[in-house]
């Protein structure tokens, strides 16, 4: 079969890369699946809030550490900034890749551990998933994100480990930032209305 | 079919003030007005975002296929892009 000047066999449809991969297509739906799953969840809160009686936080339990947290979202929106940074490392093959991309797990991974310190702290001022509704709701919000914070780390170590075999295509890669930066994305709105 | 309309006209005002009857409307009873606002933004809130991701979705989707058709379908090496002209792609 002769081929014409642009190398394209006659008869044979070029291939082309897809508008979309699969992986990144199915990334988005998980992802839009969540943003209105933790819409509802914003949205209960923000009715139990506006409904309770003698003002929010409720009188009588324990003030959530506002300050402390505020470091740690930055600790989380910087480990965001630094799987962009890695991603366009990545693009260009630097070799700075694996680098950012390990700041990024060690700040996702710091914020897991804080998160699970200043846990340790409220229940022993008495917070409680059954404490009351300040209680419920910030462990069902909290606790929620940070089921996906631990997810998104995993993942994560998953392609750092891929990366560091060499192994590591865009496509595997791509997901995983979508992931991430949902993850970090909608912490700080939970920060906004639950702590603030 | 202009009594069929205006059928459905009556059956869906109908439904609306069956609501009020049936106290469907969950934050018209509150007496917090803090409460009526919240589930008024909190409507607002759950109506819009999922419309704003389809439609950024729909965005996103047909700037990156036009992005796509207008860059080149393989790699063509320097001395055929120069033979093509001036109005071939690429240029």
């Amino acid at each position: 079969m002769p081929d014409d000047a642009l190398g394209r066999a006659h008869g044979v449809p070029a291939r082309r890369e897809p508008v979309l991969p699969n992986g990144v297509l199915g990334m988005l739906l998980f992802v839009a699946t969540e943003i209105m799953f933790f819409s509802g969840l914003i949205s209960a809160f923000v009715i139990g809030k506006s409904n309770a009686i003698g003002g929010w936080p409720p009188p009588g339990q324990p003030r959530l550490p506002v300050e402390e947290t505020a470091l740690n979202t930055a600790a989380l929106l910087a480990s965001g900034v630094a799987l962009y940074f890695a991603n366009r490392a990545f693009k260009v093959g630097a070799p700075t890749t694996k680098r950012l991309l390990l700041l990024s797990i060690a700040l996702g991974g710091f914020f897991v551990l804080f998160q699970g310190a200043e846990w340790v702290a409220l229940i022993g001022e008495g917070l409680t998933l059954t404490s009351g509704q300040l209680g419920g709701f910030f462990y069902l919000l909290v606790g929620t994100h940070a089921i996906h914070v631990v997810a998104g780390f995993i993942i994560l170590l998953y392609t750092y480990r891929k990366l560091s075999h060499d192994d590591l295509d865009r496509f595997t890669f791509w997901p995983a930032q979508i992931f991430w930066y949902f993850v970090v994305g909608v912490w700080p709105i939970l920060y906004w209305q639950v702590y603030l | 079919m202009r009594f069929a309309r205006a059928g459905v006209a009556a059956v869906m005002v109908a439904v609306a003030w069956a609501a009020d009857f049936a106290y469907a409307c969950p934050s018209c009873a509150s007496p917090l007005e803090e409460n009526r606002q919240a589930f008024v933004d909190t409507t607002v809130f759950l109506t819009v975002v999922p419309l704003m991701m389809m439609g950024g979705f729909i965005w996103w989707l047909r700037r990156r296929m036009r992005a796509m058709d207008d860059a080149l379908e393989i790699a063509m090496p320097e001395n055929l892009l120069r033979d093509a002209g001036p109005f071939s792609k690429g240029r």
